[in-house]
């Protein structure tokens, strides 16, 4: 029986540490350029989730970083806080950052809020910069963006672009930040079309988790939408959009799908539904990065809130799809309107 | 008693398709039953069902199962891992084997060394959890079109069969409204719409499961694994073999359920199993251990998200309060006969109290739909648990020649 329970033990501890493998799996690069004269700037990244290759939010962060690296010349750290991590696991990391002389840490998503409102003020002397939170200490840049701003122009191009008077959104989690797309999508739309009807579903509660991982739910509404009659679908969902992908690329041409973050049209991963994407709302998050790696480096860092919004091209819709053409007219003008503040929109669903 | 067992599905399938209609009637709700609905349903319903069953043969063999979460991950990895590089088949081929190796720790920790069965399956879970993690850095982050937490898609496709000449005229039959007829329409052209392959297997091996395991000698020794070891292990069953033959086949069974729902999002992608290995392992509770039940348990779940998700104007929910105040007040009367008054009452007055909130509430959250299939099997656990009997010797370890 004792063997057993050994047995047990040894089992259970070997999980966790190949759990714990997976999770933290930090991935050091470092490649100092060998010509930097002055004392190199070394730039510490958390990424969120699984980081790097979701094709969307993790990578834009890191086309920022690896800008500021060719350009600026910078030394990089990379470390993922996997799926589920804990407020503590994600105090860790930056901790660990910190501790080893990275300057600015960067913490890619809101889930680092409350790990990153506990670390700064350990470290005066450091800058850290969080997207998509604000963290109120007196060296961390909060960077936001205008996701609504974007939308509304995502909106403006659904509206103009579809044939039935009907298009949907496909949200991931049910939270403030994505209801935020949703808001601008809807206003954008229903200033082309007053009487366009919307469909809207998220694909879970706020707190489940799963919500970004179910392409094969994403799809099945993107079906019922398309049933019920919208040809033009937007979805800031995560890795469940792909599922809005295959739906609309199976109810073949004619119908349009409209991706988020980066410029889905050009990720590897989603080539084969490339001539389904129409455009793409981009959240410049590798915009933002640069920047503040580029304030460090100028020795005036960005702290307090920084909000990348129309004005500073934070935010925006790409024209990759030679489709998106015929509308961008519409979306110029409306994108126009909101940097000189003649439109503001809303951030709540009405 | 095969006959009074076919009058009873019969008499079931009947007062279930009569509730489903008097609730189509009354709403308009023509979504309820109708072909594309019932087909989404079982695709849903499908890797749910077979983590179920592959909870079954766990715990008819005495092995509880909490590691099907774990197996289940295993053969989602599987799936994307084999399927970008060599097809569909050989993912759901790789799904199943990866899968088996889940079971096969599984009943070395808890077969061999009598390991606390909770735990071992538990360690299981954060073993394949972390795992294939790992793994899907190491192997999918410089692949064309993977990342460190996807796969590249999976090449190829499970065929998928619609029979035209039944659903057509069926839809057009269901789009008829008849009381009954269109709703038994709506839910047999279901069955012949888009019908994957996979979801045909899934239905082949519940049937075999039935009759393996209930009417065949080596069933029945199986069982006896799970209900009394010692006296099995008395009349010469080798009952370490059939724990092992059990568990590793509880395994495959969950390997291809989560072969199934990479294949059906075409990738995989970490935590894309989303704890169906749990839920499998309540339908298997709320079938009280048998695959018919089981099958319904994972049919309700499939059932209800396919109806949350398809819905464009929160109707279908509203539809599904009415189907469950429907079936509540069903229950308390057929409980009020059978004397078991308090109950019935408590059913009665709740079903009561969800005609009240259709009737005044114009929509619902769509949280409502998504948290019902839970309520459902605590309802269940809560009122049939004197009637739900699981193996009687199930999660007790077994030494061989231990007094017992």
């Amino acid at each position: 029986m004792l063997k057993g329970v050994k047995l047990a033990s040894v089992l259970a501890v070997a999980s966790l540490a190949l759990a714990a493998c997976g999770s933290s799996g930090e991935t050091a690069e470092s490649a100092a350029p060998t010509e930097a004269a002055a004392p190199t700037v070394k730039v510490g990244m958390a990424y969120d989730q699984d980081g790097k290759g979701d094709g969307s939010f993790n990578d834009a962060a890191f086309a920022g970083l690896s800008k500021a690296q060719t350009d600026l010349g910078v030394e990089i750290k990379e470390v993922n806080s996997g799926a589920g991590a804990t407020d503590a696991a994600r105090e860790e990391l930056l901790t660990l950052l910190a501790d080893g002389g990275y300057n600015p840490v960067i913490a890619i998503g809101f889930a680092y809020s409350t790990a990153l409102a506990a670390v700064a003020p350990k470290f005066p002397g450091t800058t850290f910069a969080i997207v998509d939170s604000v963290v109120d200490s007196p060296n961390v840049g909060s960077l936001i963006f205008a996701a609504e701003q974007g939308s509304y122009l995502t909106g403006v191009i659904a509206a103009s672009a579809s044939k039935s008077g009907h298009i949907g959104f496909i949200g991931g989690m049910e939270i403030d930040l994505i209801k935020a797309f949703e808001a601008g999508y809807n206003e954008g739309a229903r200033s082309v079309n007053a009487d366009i009807i919307i469909d809207s579903k998220y694909m879970g509660p706020a707190g489940d988790n799963t919500a970004w991982n179910v392409p094969e739910k994403a799809k099945t509404a993107t079906d019922g939408m398309i049933a019920n009659g919208a040809d033009v679908i937007y979805a800031a969902a995560g890795g469940s959009g792909l599922g809005m992908f295959q739906s609309v690329k199976a109810a073949g041409a004619g119908y349009w799908a409209i991706g988020v973050d980066s410029d889905q049209y050009t990720v590897p991963a989603l080539a084969e539904y490339k001539d389904f994407i129409l455009t793409s709302m981009l959240k410049r998050v590798d915009v933002a990065v640069y920047d503040v790696i580029a304030a460090v480096v100028n020795g005036a860092p960005l702290v307090g809130i920084q909000a990348f919004d129309l004005s500073k091209e934070g935010v925006g819709y790409s024209a990759s799809n030679s489709a998106v053409a015929e509308y961008a007219a519409a979306a110029d003008a409306a994108a126009a309107k909101i940097a000189s503040g003649e439109v503001v929109v809303g951030t709540k669903v009405e | 008693m095969t006959y009074l067992k076919s009058r009873r599905f019969i008499a079931s399938a009947f007062t279930a398709i009569t509730m489903l209609s008097i609730t189509r009637t009354i709403t308009g709700n023509g979504d309820l039953t109708s072909t594309v609905t019932i087909a989404q349903a079982l695709v849903f319903a499908s890797p749910i069902a077979l983590a179920g069953l592959a909870g079954i043969w766990a715990e008819r063999a005495g092995v509880i199962n909490i590691g099907l979460e774990g197996m289940m991950i295993l053969g989602t990895f599987g799936a994307g891992w084999a399927g970008w590089q060599w097809g569909a088949w050989a993912g759901v081929l790789a799904g199943i084997i990866f899968g088996a190796i889940g079971g096969f720790l599984l009943a070395v920790a808890a077969v061999t060394f009598g390991v606390d069965q909770i735990i071992a399956g538990t360690a299981l879970n954060l073993l394949a959890l972390g795992t294939t993690k790992f793994l899907a850095i190491l192997l999918f982050t410089n692949a064309p079109g993977g990342g460190q937490a996807q796969s590249p898609p999976i090449k190829g496709e499970i065929p998928v069969f619609t029979l035209d000449s039944i659903v057509v005229p069926l839809t057009a039959l269901h789009e008829k409204e008849i009381f009954f007829v269109s709703d038994l329409a709506g839910l047999v052209a279901g069955l012949f719409y888009n019908m994957s392959l996979l979801t045909i297997i899934t239905l082949l091996l519940f049937i075999m499961t039935s009759y393996l395991l209930w009417k065949t000698a080596f069933g029945l020794r199986l069982r006896s694994a799970g209900e009394n070891p010692w006296a099995a292990d008395s009349l010469g069953v080798k009952v370490v073999q059939y724990k092992y033959a059990a568990v590793v086949f509880s395994g495959m069974l969950a390997g291809l359920g989560g072969a199934y729902l990479s294949i059906a999002s075409t990738i995989y992608r970490n935590g894309n199993t989303a704890g169906r290995g749990y839920i499998g392992l309540a339908t298997m509770i709320f079938g009280d251990w048998r695959p018919g039940g089981t099958a319904a348990g994972a049919v309700m779940f499939g059932y209800i998200d396919t109806l949350r998700l398809i819905d464009t104007g929160n109707q279908n929910v509203k539809g599904l309060i009415l189907l469950g105040s429907i079936i509540l007040f069903a229950i308390g009367a057929w409980m009020l006969r059978s004397s078991r008054r308090n109950t019935a009452i408590g059913f009665l007055l709740l079903g009561a109290v969800m005609v009240g909130a259709y009737f005044s509430a114009t929509s619902f959250p769509p949280e409502v739909a998504q948290v019902a299939p839970y309520i459902t099997t605590l309802l269940v656990l809560a009122t049939a648990s004197q009637n739900l009997r699981p193996p009687a010797a199930d999660g007790v370890p077994y030494r061989k020649g231990e007094d017992h």
